[in-house]
C-alpha cells in the first residue's frame, strides 16, 4: 500500500466545512444506541472548543429511516427536512449540522435535486407553507458532525489525555475505518476525502496517533440495509455483510473500529455477538471481540472522558481491551453504575460473576 | 523562395508529416516538447496485430524525418499560434517566434492517468499497474510483482478512462481492447502457466488481423475472457489484489484474487493539444480532441485556414490510421499552398 | 393499462437515476444485496429500460425489486451515471401505489415497516424510540441491550439525555405542535396516501391469505409478514 497515493486522492476532495455557529440535529439511531455519543459531540463543542451550537427542541426525524424503507415518499421527505431548515432559519443559523448519516445523505440528495429541479423546491416551499406556514432558507453550510470533528481533530489533539498508541508496544494502535455508506456514495464531492478512500475518520485516527488499516471489504456496507434489518425475515443479509467484513479485516488484526453513522456501530458491535453465539467466532485478539466506537466516543476517550459518560458500557462487545491498550485510566466496578438506587447489571455479567 | 511548415510534435503523425512535407520540398520545423522525437511509440515494447518489434516503425520515421530540409527542435512547447497576414506565428515556451506559411497540429494523445478511477487504486495498490507500465516491464525482459515473484494470476481491465461517464470520457479509445489481447499473448508467452483474465464489456476488435489475433488468444493462449466491467479493486495483507467484477453472461458477480492487475488506460486529448487549444482558436469537440471540419471528408482540415490536423489530435487511431492520417494532412497542405498560390 | 414506465418517469429519482445501461455489471459487482440474494440490480436497470409493459408490471409484482438495501453503493460506480437505487426506490413506490407490493413476500413486508418506523414517526417524531425496541423483537441485540432497555430512565439520566423530558436534549418529548405538523406535512404530500394504501393493500393480501388483520403488532398478519423466509431467496 502506497500511502502517497492516497493521499493525492485525499487531497482532491476539500470539503468546506464551517468553523462556528451550528445548528445541531439529533440522530433517532443514535439517541436511542449511543446517547452518549451525542452528549459528547456537545460537550467537545462547547466546552473543550467554545463553540456555538444551537439545538432547536422541536426539531424532529428527518423520516430518513422511513423514506429509505420506502414507506416515506420522496415529497414528504422533502417536506419534512424543509421543516428543519425552517426550524434553523427561524433560530437564526445557517450551518446545518447532521448527527446521522442517513440524514446526511437525505439532506444531500435534496440540496441535489432542488439544484437540477428548482421546480421541485419551489413545490416543496408550498408544501411546507400550507402544511405549518413556515418558510425556510437551505443551509449555507451542510456538514456532518463527524465533519466538524474532522475539522477540529488538530485541536483535539492538542488538548488530547491519550493517544492511540499501544502504552506496553509503543505502537499505533491499528483502526479500521468505516464511513456509513450515505456519508459520500451518494455524492462523493460531499465527503472529506471522497467517496473511494474517505479521509473523514482516517484524518482523526492519523491526527491522534492511530494507524489506519486498509482492508479488502473496507468499503462494504455494513449491513442496515434498511428493511434488510427493520423486518426480522431479512436479518439473514445484515449480519452475512458484517461478517464478510470481519473475515477480511481479522487478517490485519485491528484493535478497534471507529464508524461515523448511526447503525454501523450497532451492526458491527451486535453482531459479533451474534456470530459469537452461533459459531462461536471471535475476530479480534485473545478470544475478544473487536471493540466498534463512535468517533465522538474515541475523541472523548482521548480528551480523558469517562468512559461510563460516554456510555461506553451500552456496548455489546466489551469496549476494555482499547482502553488497557491506550491505559486509560477507568473503574471497572462503575460500568453498570446507574444511581444509588439502581444496582442492575446485563445478564451475562449476573451470571457469570 | 520555399515555403515554411512548422509541424507541431514529433510523434509518429508529426515525423510523418514532415517527412512526406519534405519530399514535397517543403521547408519544416519539427517541435516536439520532449527531448526526443517518437512519441508514445518510444515506451512500446511490440505493436498490434503483428507484435513487430516498434523499433522496426521508430527507425522507419527517424529515416524518414532525418531530411536537411526538416529542423528538429526538442524540448519545445508552442504557447501561442496566432495569425499574421497570410501566415502564422508560432511563440515557443522558451519565448523564440516561428513564422510558418501553414502548420500540422500532430500533438497526438495523452495515455489515461489511470489513478483518477480511483477505485480501482492505481499508485495505491502495489500491484495494480497501467498497460504503459506492462510495456516497459516487457521491455525490462521481467515481469515480476512487488514481491519479486512472478505474477500467477493476472488480471486485465478494459476500459479504464474510456466509455465512463464518471471520468468524463464517453467514447472507446478503441485501441485498448487490443492491446489487452496483444499484453494478454505476451504475459502468457513471458509466463506460460500463468493465468492471464480480461475483463471487457465489448470486444472492440475492428481493425486489420484484431479479430484473428483475439481468436488466437484464446484457443492458443488459453487467455480467459469474462464480461463485466471491474468494479472496484482492493488489496489483501499479502498484496494480492481483490477484483468484483460481474461476469455478465453468467449473472453472477465475482469476487477474485489475483496477482497483478492491468489497467488500459484509455486515450484523452494530450495537454500540449488542450493548451494549444486554449491560446489559438483552434476548436475541440465534445470529447475535447480537436474537432475537425467534416468527420467523413475534412478530418485534417481545422477551423483556422492553413492549420490542419494530423494524427490521434483528433480521435484514437492506431499506427496505421495514424501514418495515413498524416499523409492525408500533407496533401491538404499542399492543396492549401497550391490554390493560395494561383 | 397504464404505461408504467411513463408512470416512473413522473417520480424524479427515476429520471435522475436512470440514463442508457450498457449492462457492464458494475453496479452488481459491487452490491452487497446481488452478493447474497439471487438478485442482479443489472437486470433491473435493463428491463426498465426496455420500457416493455409486461415485463415491468412483473417487475412490480416480484420479490426482485425487494433485495436491494438502498446503500447507493451503485451510485458510486456506474459508468453512465445510473442510480440503480434510486430506480428500485422508483420501482417500489409504483409497486406500493398499484398494489402490487403484496404480491410478493418480501413486498408484502411494507405493512411491517409501516407499522414499526411509519408510525412511529408520526407519533412520537422519532423513527425509532427506545421504548418500542424491546429485546423481545430484537434478541439481536443481546444482553446488554436488555439491560440498558429495562433501565432506560436511569441510564439516560446517569449519561446526560431527556428522557421525554421538555426542551431539548437526548430523546426529549417531541411536543404535541410539532407531532401536529408532522402530521399535516403527510397529509398534504401524500405520505398518509402511501400509509393508507399500505393498509387497505394489506388487509386485502390478509383475507386472501386467511390471516387474521388487525391493528398493531400483534396479530396474524404482521406476525407473517414480520417473520416468514421460505428460504427461496439468496444464491
Ligand atoms: S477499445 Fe475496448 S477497452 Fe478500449 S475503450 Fe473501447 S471497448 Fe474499452
Ligand atoms: S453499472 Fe450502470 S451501465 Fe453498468 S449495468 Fe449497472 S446500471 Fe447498467
Ligand atoms: S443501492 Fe441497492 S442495488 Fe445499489 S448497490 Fe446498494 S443494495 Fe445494490
Amino acid at each position: 500500500m502506497k500511502n502517497e497515493g492516497k493521499k493525492a486522492v485525499w487531497s482532491e476532495y476539500q470539503k468546506e466545512i464551517a468553523d462556528d455557529k451550528f445548528f445541531y440535529v439529533r440522530s433517532c439511531i443514535r439517541q436511542n444506541f449511543f446517547p452518549g455519543s451525542e452528549v459528547a459531540f456537545l460537550r467537545i463543542l462547547k466546552e473543550v472548543l467554545g463553540k456555538d451550537v444551537y439545538e432547536h427542541p422541536c426539531h424532529t426525524t428527518c423520516s430518513g429511516i422511513g423514506y429509505h424503507g420506502d414507506i416515506v415518499p420522496f415529497e414528504t421527505a422533502m417536506t419534512v427536512v424543509a421543516r428543519q431548515f425552517a426550524l434553523m432559519t427561524e433560530a437564526g443559523y445557517e450551518n446545518y449540522v447532521p448527527s446521522c448519516i442517513t440524514s446526511f445523505g437525505l439532506y444531500t440528495e435534496i440540496l441535489d435535486t432542488w439544484h437540477h429541479f428548482p421546480e421541485v423546491e419551489k413545490k416543496i416551499r408550498k408544501n411546507l407553507k400550507e402544511a405549518t406556514g413556515r418558510e425556510f432558507e437551505a443551509p449555507k453550510n451542510l456538514a456532518h458532525a463527524s465533519d466538524v470533528i474532522f475539522k477540529f481533530r488538530k485541536e483535539i489533539a492538542a488538548k488530547a489525555k491519550y493517544k492511540l498508541i499501544n502504552k506496553n508496544t509503543g505502537e499505533p494502535l491499528r483502526v479500521v475505518d468505516h464511513i456509513g455508506c450515505h456519508y459520500a456514495k451518494m455524492f462523493p464531492s460531499k465527503g472529506v476525502g471522497g467517496a473511494e478512500y474517505p479521509y473523514v475518520l482516517a484524518g482523526m485516527i492519523e491526527e491522534w496517533g492511530g494507524q489506519v488499516i486498509d482492508y479488502p471489504e473496507r468499503r462494504h456496507c455494513c449491513g442496515f440495509g434498511f428493511r434488510q434489518y427493520l423486518v426480522q425475515a431479512n436479518r439473514g443479509f445484515s449480519v452475512a455483510c458484517s461478517k464478510e467484513k470481519f473475515e477480511s479485516m481479522q487478517p490485519f488484526k485491528p484493535d478497534m473500529i471507529i464508524t461515523n453513522c448511526p447503525g454501523c456501530p450497532m451492526f458491527l458491535d451486535r453482531w459479533q455477538y451474534v456470530i459469537n453465539e452461533i459459531e462461536g467466532k471471535q475476530y479480534g485478539q485473545n478470544g475478544e471481540g473487536i471493540p466498534v466506537f463512535t468517533y465522538e466516543e474515541v475523541a472523548g476517550l482521548v480528551l480523558g472522558f469517562d468512559p461510563w459518560d460516554l456510555g461506553l458500557q451500552m456496548h455489546q462487545t466489551d469496549c476494555e481491551p482499547v482502553l488497557d491498550k491506550i491505559g486509560i485510566e477507568y473503574s471497572p466496578e462503575d460500568k453498570y453504575k446507574l444511581n444509588s438506587l439502581n444496582h442492575s447489571q446485563p445478564k451475562h455479567l449476573v451470571v457469570n460473576v | 523562395m520555399g515555403k515554411h511548415v512548422v509541424v507541431i510534435g514529433a510523434g509518429v503523425a508529426g515525423m510523418e508529416a514532415a517527412g512526406r512535407l519534405s519530399r514535397n520540398g517543403l521547408e519544416v520545423t519539427l517541435l516536439e516538447k520532449e527531448s526526443v522525437a517518437g512519441g508514445h511509440i518510444n515506451d512500446w515494447f511490440r505493436l498490434f496485430p503483428d507484435r513487430r518489434d516498434s523499433n522496426e516503425v521508430r527507425e522507419y520515421l527517424i529515416n524518414l524525418s532525418s531530411d536537411p530540409k526538416i529542423q528538429l527542435k526538442t524540448g519545445a512547447s508552442v504557447d501561442k499560434l496566432t495569425r499574421h497576414g497570410s501566415s502564422y506565428l508560432l511563440t515557443t515556451d522558451a519565448g523564440e517566434n516561428i513564422n510558418a506559411d501553414a502548420v500540422v497540429v500532430a500533438t497526438g494523445f495523452s495515455l489515461f492517468r489511470s489513478s483518477r478511477k480511483e477505485e480501482y487504486g492505481y499508485g495505491i495498490y502495489e500491484n495494480v499497474i497501467s498497460s504503459a507500465d506492462l510495456e516497459k516491464l516487457f521491455i525490462s525482459g521481467e515481469i515480476v510483482i512487488s514481491s519479486g515473484k512472478a505474477p500467477q494470476r493476472i488480471g486485465i481491465v478494459h476500459c479504464v478512462g474510456s466509455r465512463d461517464e464518471k471520468v468524463g470520457n464517453l467514447y472507446c479509445s478503441k485501441l485498448c481492447c487490443v492491446t489487452a489481447v496483444k499484453q494478454a499473448i505476451e504475459i502468457k508467452e513471458h509466463l506460460p502457466d500463468s493465468e492471464v483474465f480480461c475483463f471487457y464489456m465489448d470486444m472492440r476488435m475492428g481493425g486489420a488481423l484484431y479479430e484473428e489475433l483475439y481468436r488466437e488468444a484464446q484457443e492458443k493462449w488459453g487467455v480467459n475472457f469474462i464480461r463485466g466491467k471491474v468494479s472496484e479493486a482492493s488489496e489483501t495483507i499479502d498484496g494480492k489484489i481483490v477484483v468484483k467484477v460481474e461476469d455478465t453472461l453468467a449473472g453472477r458477480p465475482l469476487k477474485m484474487d489475483i496477482d497483478m492487475l492491468v489497467l488500459m488506460a484509455g486515450m484523452e486529448m494530450s495537454e500540449g493539444g488542450s493548451k494549444l487549444a486554449a491560446t489559438s482558436g483552434l476548436k475541440t469537440g465534445e470529447n475535447r480532441f480537436f474537432a475537425s471540419a467534416d468527420h467523413h471528408f475534412g478530418s485534417n482540415i481545422s477551423n483556422l485556414e492553413g492549420v490542419f490536423f494530423a494524427g490521434t489530435c483528433i480521435a484514437p487511431m492506431n499506427v496505421t490510421e495514424t501514418i495515413s492520417h498524416a499523409r492525408a494532412a500533407v496533401t491538404e497542405v499542399m492543396e492549401y499552398f497550391s490554390n493560395n498560390n494561383r | 393499462m397504464d404505461n408504467l414506465f411513463d408512470k416512473l418517469m413522473e417520480d424524479i429519482r427515476f429520471e435522475e437515476g436512470l440514463n442508457a445501461c450498457m449492462n457492464c455489471g458494475v453496479c452488481t459487482a459491487i452490491c452487497p444485496a446481488a452478493e447474497f440474494y439471487s438478485y442482479d440490480p443489472r437486470k433491473i436497470v435493463d428491463i426498465v429500460q426496455s420500457r416493455n409493459n409486461e415485463l415491468i408490471e412483473d417487475l412490480l409484482k416480484s420479490e426482485q425489486i425487494w433485495y436491494c438495501g438502498e446503500c447507493m453503493s451503485c451510485k458510486t460506480r456506474c459508468p453512465r451515471g445510473n442510480a440503480p437505487g434510486l430506480i428500485i426506490m422508483a420501482l417500489r413506490g409504483l409497486s406500493q401505489d398499484l398494489g402490487y407490493f403484496t404480491e410478493s413476500e418480501k413486498g408484502r413486508q411494507q405493512l411491517a415497516i409501516k407499522r414499526t418506523i411509519g408510525e412511529s414517526i408520526l407519533n412520537t417524531g422519532y423513527c425509532v424510540y427506545i421504548d418500542g425496541i424491546s429485546p423481545e423483537f430484537h434478541p439481536e441485540q443481546g444482553p446488554t441491550w436488555e439491560w440498558v432497555h429495562e433501565n432506560r430512565v436511569d441510564l439516560i439520566e446517569r449519561l446526560g439525555g431527556n428522557y421525554k423530558g421538555d426542551g431539548p436534549g437526548i430523546l426529549r418529548k417531541i411536543p404535541q405542535e410539532t407531532l401536529d405538523e408532522l402530521k399535516k406535512i403527510f397529509e398534504v404530500t401524500g405520505g398518509l396516501e402511501r400509509y393508507e394504501k399500505i393498509e387497505s393493500y394489506s388487509k386485502k393480501k390478509a383475507a386472501e391469505m386467511n390471516l387474521d388483520f388487525d391493528e398493531g403488532i400483534d396479530n396474524e398478519y404482521f406476525s407473517h409478514i414480520y417473520k416468514t423466509n421460505n428460504g427461496s431467496h439468496t444464491r
